[in-house]
């Protein structure tokens, strides 16, 4: 039998200390070259409009990231969970970058309020000539810029609330240890989680499925959602694996939890394979046209052949390879595997997203110009040089925001009423 | 088995047979596991700890290597992958092969092999493999089932499974002795120590037993057997009449000969002529066969039927066609009766069950409006025009010259077809053609014209998708 | 406020800093497996029981006649009929595979979530899954007509017919989904329970007892190595099963999804078809658990928090199947497919509205009186909404197959109306189960024995000990 440890953080360092300082202006920069490089190259290209796709691809790779981290979070305190005690304030961080993301949000709200339809082309109250009047009047009814402003507004306030109410009370824990804390949040997160559904669903809605104003299925929000969470859990092993190889945390998150987390990674990948099966197959099968379309395009109809390697890709990157690569104990409790894996993984989560947003804009603009040339020579829509570099230059940002939240703050809660139980926490 | 037969008297177990293990048993999990560390750290290696559920730290305790079952079970999970792939491919998207033959057959336009609908079988197949691998790979691997265990001889041992923890070192292990290992026990906080002695009661199974066992064994190649022997015969037979329907009735055809009831040496039969079933009548017809009204039942004016036919005006179909499949002009025709027959009152509910006959039978090629534009009729147009099939074209209800037939003339129609038009007479009752004459009447009356018109008016129409 | 409140009597109170013991009262290892035998050592069993039993043998021969009537006169004698080719069989068959998710979702979904308080009711409610799910696989076995050539639903490889079935339709994978279910379940439930027949083995008085109990467990001997591939297998086995749940559910949604019927086609069925079975299978374990409590005195392993935890997830189930309606009626609407708007209209207001409101208030409104505590513990109160759950799970199948009635063809639509039979063999399906459940309860341990003595306070009170130790060291050495 092993001796229990007491509920005490040893880690000589538990928070960025002054990194912060230096890590803020560096995603900054990075940032800012990113986007900036990625801006000037879609400028003959189809300009802001090639420039909005490729911003809203990562854009939305890390929100749904975020609100996965959001989930989690509200979901460990809704079942009283032990375990994930000391990798919470990682989630609670990632969740918290919520309330900023809505400021990176405006380059693509704005122009919609000013009636540019460079990413929806719903904006454009043209786009339904000739179409049914009901047809044209349940459409504007939903998809108009105020009304989808008002949305957008609404589901930042509800979901910045909802991090900033866990962010808070678990650092005032820290300092108060009133373990009453732990109560309130997990009465509250019940009803948090009623709302957190209904927004998550209708933010998928708007994001995402708007952009093929004319497609609906009501499996997508699940489909976000599964992703999200996928891609929250490998977030949250990178995060941890790289704060523990700069000596951070080093005696709080044990082995143990990587394969819990891994475990649930393992868990998501294959419920997003489910989804996106599931998604796919009642479509198919069903051979709807008003549903087909969507797919048909993305499976290489004779517009744009290349997509069909996009979709593959998703099959054997986003589903096969982690499946069975995760599936291994060895992987799960190994620190170096597991950040090569989500790298990966996260990188799939980002195709994932490319792969629902951009065969819009091939769509709209026309195989050649958002390929640069001919499709046959270019099998791949996509560009090196405008989609890595605004990738990059996001994530930067994104580190940024992490890093200022995050600042000299505990990265781990450190008065938790179960923080022993998730110390001496052990799979079996 | 041996043992339920047998439990209640350990006395067997005399001192004469040899010790095979001392069983020593403590009152809970952790003075176990304490136990345990403490054996291994003695150097015992060949020693097994027994409790009711299991312990946490046993398996390092006692020093368990983890079981390579995972990798079994993922090995039979890939192998059942394979399989039913292949079982599906075989079975739905090949039909040549010496045995067996594989049955391709379209359904809902799916492609013969359709990966995305051969997914959830084999999902199911590899998670049944998957599940019987661990299954039985899990009690193959723990030895069991083992129904004689010297173990269960122990009167002490039955709160194994009960509330008390047990370890046992065996006297095969190089450490052991049986004073001295007893006394370790001891030390380690043992609350009972007991001898095991090797079980030398018969261990045979009986006689009965194993005889039943081979007739059953051969029992199970029976079914294989019988299977084998019927598959390829061919049968005259039915297959098996658990509801026999109507298939076996008492009773006489109707051109045998009937029942004797005389002696078989001067054979008397109830009908003069020996039939079992006399003919009717002359001149008379069954119930409900009369169709002397030419107006109801055919449409035309009595005694108008040109005679050089005699059959009828189905007749002129088939020999009165051009080779554009219409009616000549030549061929004669009856007069048509231009109103409604007596036996018909049209009024609301009369059109109503026209509507909904015309939906039913007629809509199919000549659209709900009558404007020829039914599904099948594009298609089939579409088709023609690729060459594929020869068809003509549904006629719209509205062309003028269908407007001017009479109502006789539409009736016809209905009842024997034109061109590429089947006869619907054997479908649709009398009364319910006159009712779908009278709402083609109705149509025609509605104001819609032409095809063309129509697409004017609904120009609107949106198309679906991008 | 904490100190006046017994933990080893109430566990119902919620303290952060501590872990709600799952055994109440203090009962040693002894104590637990006396308290699970004794329903099996008793001379017989308590009056009631033999009440229910009867009346569920009555129902069960209702059926039996029900079947016969059916075997030589046809499915005729259903009120199938154009346009409702699938009336109730389909229904009851959906409802009985819905019920019989729970048993399997408790022993493997929560068992990989490390839900200890599992161990009191996965017995139980794995033995109901697989009577639900021989209740369910009876309609659509006898559903085929010919009983007889029941095997041409298996690629069963024949000469004279030179024909496969064909693995394009959801019909088949059915068979495959019902069939693994059925089969894994039942392989789950049997090695689940092996060391608990192991305990009977142990505590049999007469021959017979000793022969039949010493070869169902195998000569289970509880040693450490065994446990070691056990658990192995246990896990393996859960974590195949826990995908299995998912499929099954799904493929039975997609039997509805993928017809080409306008309001039949959604592609959210999979989750809410799999939410909806959760549902419904934790009321039925609710259902049958609290009286099974009460009547073999199990009040002290199946606590009030055992039951307010699936009271819980009755209502986080019964959000997510109420959002699912929400979002099918608002893609109703902003798809803006007149034949999709007309179905979901019809559904709420059309002919069969009524059940649709049924659904609803069973499903979505009265679930959530569990926000309020005193539903949650009150006896009574739990077994009559999770009654209602069941009722309205029901309807929610009937009210997706009454879109029937209504499809494209206006010319083809028509009413739905249940025969005598049909009812009939909706109320003996009840009889088969509770036949089966009683005589469960009667023979074989219908708590986990072995694994409730795991999470028993006496097993993890060790750990307390351990931590106490440290912070005597501790507090010595400030």
């Amino acid at each position: 039998m092993h001796a229990r440890r007491p509920g005490k953080i040893t880690s000589p360092i538990v928070s960025l200390s002054t990194s912060y300082v230096k890590l803020v202006p560096l995603g900054l920069v990075i940032g800012a070259i990113g986007l900036g490089l990625a801006y000037f190259m879609s400028l003959p290209q189809g300009g802001l409009k090639r420039f909005s796709y490729s911003y809203l691809v990562t854009y939305c790779s890390l929100l749904s990231m975020s609100l996965g981290c959001l989930f989690f979070v509200t979901v460990q305190h809704l079942t009283r969970a032990g375990w994930s005690v000391t990798v919470r304030r990682i989630a609670e961080i990632f969740a918290m970058c919520l309330i900023p993301m809505f400021v990176l949000f405006l380059p693509i709200l704005l122009p919609v309020l000013m009636q540019r339809d460079d990413v929806y082309q719903w904006v454009n109250a043209g786009w339904l000539a000739g179409d049914r009047e009901m047809f044209r009047e349940i459409k504007n009814a939903y998809l108009n810029p105020s009304w989808f402003g008002i949305r957008i507004v609404a589901y930042f306030v509800i979901w910045g609330m909802m991090a900033y109410s866990f962010f808070g009370k678990s650092l005032k824990q820290d300092k108060t240890a009133d373990p009453t804390l732990s109560r309130t949040m997990q009465k509250s997160a019940t009803w948090k989680m009623i709302i957190f559904a209904a927004t998550l669903v209708f933010a998928s809605f708007d994001m995402e499925m708007s952009l093929s104003p004319r497609w609906f299925s009501t499996m997508f929000p699940v489909y976000f959602f599964a992703g999200g969470v996928m891609s929250a859990m490998a977030a949250i092993i990178l995060t941890a694996a790289l704060l523990q190889r700069s000596g951070r945390v080093t005696d709080e998150i044990t082995v143990e939890h990587y394969h819990d987390l891994a475990k649930l990674t393992f868990g998501f990948i294959f419920f997003w394979g489910y989804i996106a099966f599931s998604q796919f197959m009642l479509i198919w099968y069903a051979n709807l046209p008003e549903e087909t379309f969507w797919y048909r395009f993305r499976m290489g109809d004779s517009a744009s052949p290349g997509w069909i390697f996009w979709s593959l890709l998703l099959l054997f990157g986003h589903l096969l390879i982690p499946f069975l690569a995760m599936m291994a104990r060895t992987v799960r409790r190994n620190k170096t595997y597991l950040l090569f894996a989500t790298i990966f993984i996260l990188c799939m989560h980002w195709v994932d997203h490319f792969w629902i947003i951009m065969p819009q804009l091939n769509i709209e603009m026309g195989a050649t110009d958002v390929l640069g040339g001919d499709p046959a020579n270019n099998p791949l829509p996509f560009s090196w040089l405008i989609d890595v570099p605004c990738a990059i230059g996001m994530v930067g940002i994104y580190v940024a925001l992490f890093s200022g939240i995050a600042a000299d703050r505990p990265l781990v809660p450190l008065h938790d009423p179960r923080l022993e139980e998730s110390l001496n926490y052990r799979n079996a | 088995m041996a043992h339920s037969h047998k439990h209640d008297t350990p006395v067997e177990t005399g001192p004469s047979s040899k010790l095979i293990s001392l069983v020593a048993q403590f009152d809970d999990p952790h003075s176990l596991v304490a136990a345990c560390d403490r054996a291994r750290e003695a150097g015992y290696k060949k020693m097994d700890a027994y409790s009711p559920f299991p312990v946490h730290g046993i398996d390092d305790a006692i020093g368990i290597r983890r079981t390579r079952l995972p990798f079994f079970v993922l090995a039979v999970g890939l192998g059942a992958c394979a399989f039913a792939l292949l079982l599906q491919y075989y079975v739905n998207a090949t039909d040549e092969s010496p045995i067996f033959p594989g049955y391709k057959f379209f359904i809902s336009g799916k492609p013969l092999f359709s990966l995305p609908a051969n997914i959830p079988v084999t999902f199911e197949i590899i998670v049944l493999s998957s599940a019987f691998a661990t299954f039985f790979g899990m009690w193959y691997l723990n030895g069991l089932p083992r129904f004689a265990n010297p173990l269960h001889r122990l009167p002490m041992f039955r709160r194994v499974t009960n509330d008390k923890f047990f370890l046992v070192l065996e006297a095969e292990d190089e450490k052991f002795s049986e004073s001295r290992s007893r006394q370790q026990l001891e030390e380690w906080g043992a609350k009972a120590i007991e001898e095991c002695h090797e079980d030398l009661t018969d261990q045979k199974i009986p006689n009965g037993f194993r005889l039943a066992g081979i007739v059953f064994l051969f029992a199970l190649l029976l079914p294989p057997a019988l299977i084998y022997r019927v598959s390829g015969m061919t049968y005259r037979q039915p297959r098996l009449h658990v509801v026999p329907d109507m298939d076996w009735q008492d009773r006489y055809n109707t051109q045998t000969r009937g029942p004797n009831i005389g002696t078989p040496e001067s054979p008397r039969y109830l009908f003069a002529d020996g039939r079992a079933m006399q003919r009717p009548v002359s001149g008379t017809i069954a119930r409900g066969d009369l169709t002397e009204s030419d107006e109801y039942f055919r449409g035309y004016k009595t005694g108008t039927l040109p005679v050089s036919e005699g059959a009828g005006p189905s007749a002129q179909d088939q020999d009165g066609q051009d080779q554009d499949g219409m009616a000549t002009g030549t061929t004669p025709e009856p007069e048509w009766v231009d109103g409604f027959p007596e036996e018909v009152v049209v009024n609301t509910d009369f059109l109503k069950r026209g509507k909904q006959r015309f939906e039913i039978y007629c809509v199919a090629c000549h659209g709900y409006d009558g404007n020829g534009e039914g599904l099948v009729n594009q298609r089939a147009v579409a088709l023609a025009a690729a060459g594929e099939a020869a068809w003509t074209a549904a006629k719209s209800l509205h062309d003028p010259a269908v407007k001017a037939q009479p109502i006789g003339r539409i009736f016809d129609t209905i009842s024997n077809g034109r061109a590429t038009m089947g006869p619907y007479k054997d479908q649709i009752p009398v009364k319910d053609r006159w009712a779908i004459t009278a709402y083609v009447r109705a149509l025609q009356a509605t104001g819609i014209r032409t095809p063309q018109e129509l697409a004017e008016a609904n120009s609107a129409t949106p198309e679906a998708g991008q | 406020m904490a100190a006046t409140v017994d933990f080893s009597l109430d566990n119902t109170h919620e303290d952060p800093s501590r872990r709600a013991d799952l055994v109440l009262g203090g009962m040693t290892y002894g104590d637990i497996t006396d308290n699970v035998a004794e329903i099996w050592e008793a001379g017989r069993p308590p009056k009631i029981w033999y009440v229910v039993f009867g009346t569920a043998v009555v129902l069960l021969s209702i059926l039996g006649v029900c079947l016969l009537h059916l075997f030589f006169m046809g499915v005729g004698v259903w009120g199938n009929n154009n346009p409702v080719y699938w009336g109730f069989p389909i229904v009851n068959f959906v409802f009985w595979v819905g019920i019989g998710h729970a048993g399997t979702l408790i022993s493997a979904i929560l068992f990989l979530f490390r839900q200890n308080w599992r161990t009191s009711i996965n017995r139980a409610a794995e033995a109901m899954t697989i009577f639900a799910v021989v209740c369910a696989g009876l309609f659509p076995g006898v559903h085929i007509g010919r009983l007889w050539v029941f095997y041409w639903l298996f690629p069963v490889p024949t000469e004279h017919l030179a024909m496969w079935p064909n693995f394009r339709s959801p019909l088949l994978w059915d068979v495959f989904a019902v069939g693994t279910y059925a089969t894994v379940s039942l392989l789950f439930w049997y090695m689940g329970m092996v060391p608990d027949i192991a305990t009977f083995r142990d505590r049999s008085k007469t021959k017979i007892q000793k022969f039949i109990y010493g070869l169902l467990s195998l000569g289970w001997t509880g040693s450490a190595r065994n446990w070691h591939r056990y658990e192995m297998a246990y896990t393996i086995l859960a974590a195949l099963a826990t995908p299995l749940v998912l499929s099954v559910h799904t493929i039975v949604s997609f039997d509805f999804a993928v017809s080409q019927l306008p309001g039949w086609h959604t592609t959210i069925f999979p989750p809410y078809f799999v939410a909806g079975a959760i549902f419904s299978g934790f009321a039925m374990v609710v259902t049958l658990l609290v009286p099974c409590r009460s009547l073999f005195k199990l009040e002290r392993l199946i606590t009030i928090r055992h039951l307010e935890n699936m009271n819980k997830i009755i209502m986080a189930t019964g959000l997510m199947v109420g959002t699912a309606y929400g979002i099918e009626f608002f893609i109703a609407w902003y798809g803006g497919v007149e034949y999709e708007k007309f179905a979901f209209i019809n559904r709420a207001f059309g002919n069969y509205g009524i059940s649709y409101w049924i659904m609803v208030t069973c499903n979505v409104f009265i679930p959530q009186l569990f926000w309020i505590r005193w539903f949650r513990t009150n006896l009574l109160a739990m077994v009559v909404i999770s009654i209602f759950v069941n009722i309205g799970m029901w309807f929610e199948r009937f009210v997706i197959l009454m879109s029937l009635t209504r499809d494209f063809l206006p010319s083809s639509w028509g009413n739905f109306y249940p025969s005598l039979v049909d009812i009939l063999m909706l109320i003996g399906s009840f009889g088969l189960f509770f036949t089966l459940f009683c005589l469960f309860c009667r023979y074989l341990p219908i708590i986990a024995i072995s694994e409730v003595k795991n999470v028993s306070p006496q097993t993890l009170h060790h750990h307390g000990h351990d931590e106490h130790e440290h912070h005597v060291e501790h507090g010595t050495a400030h």
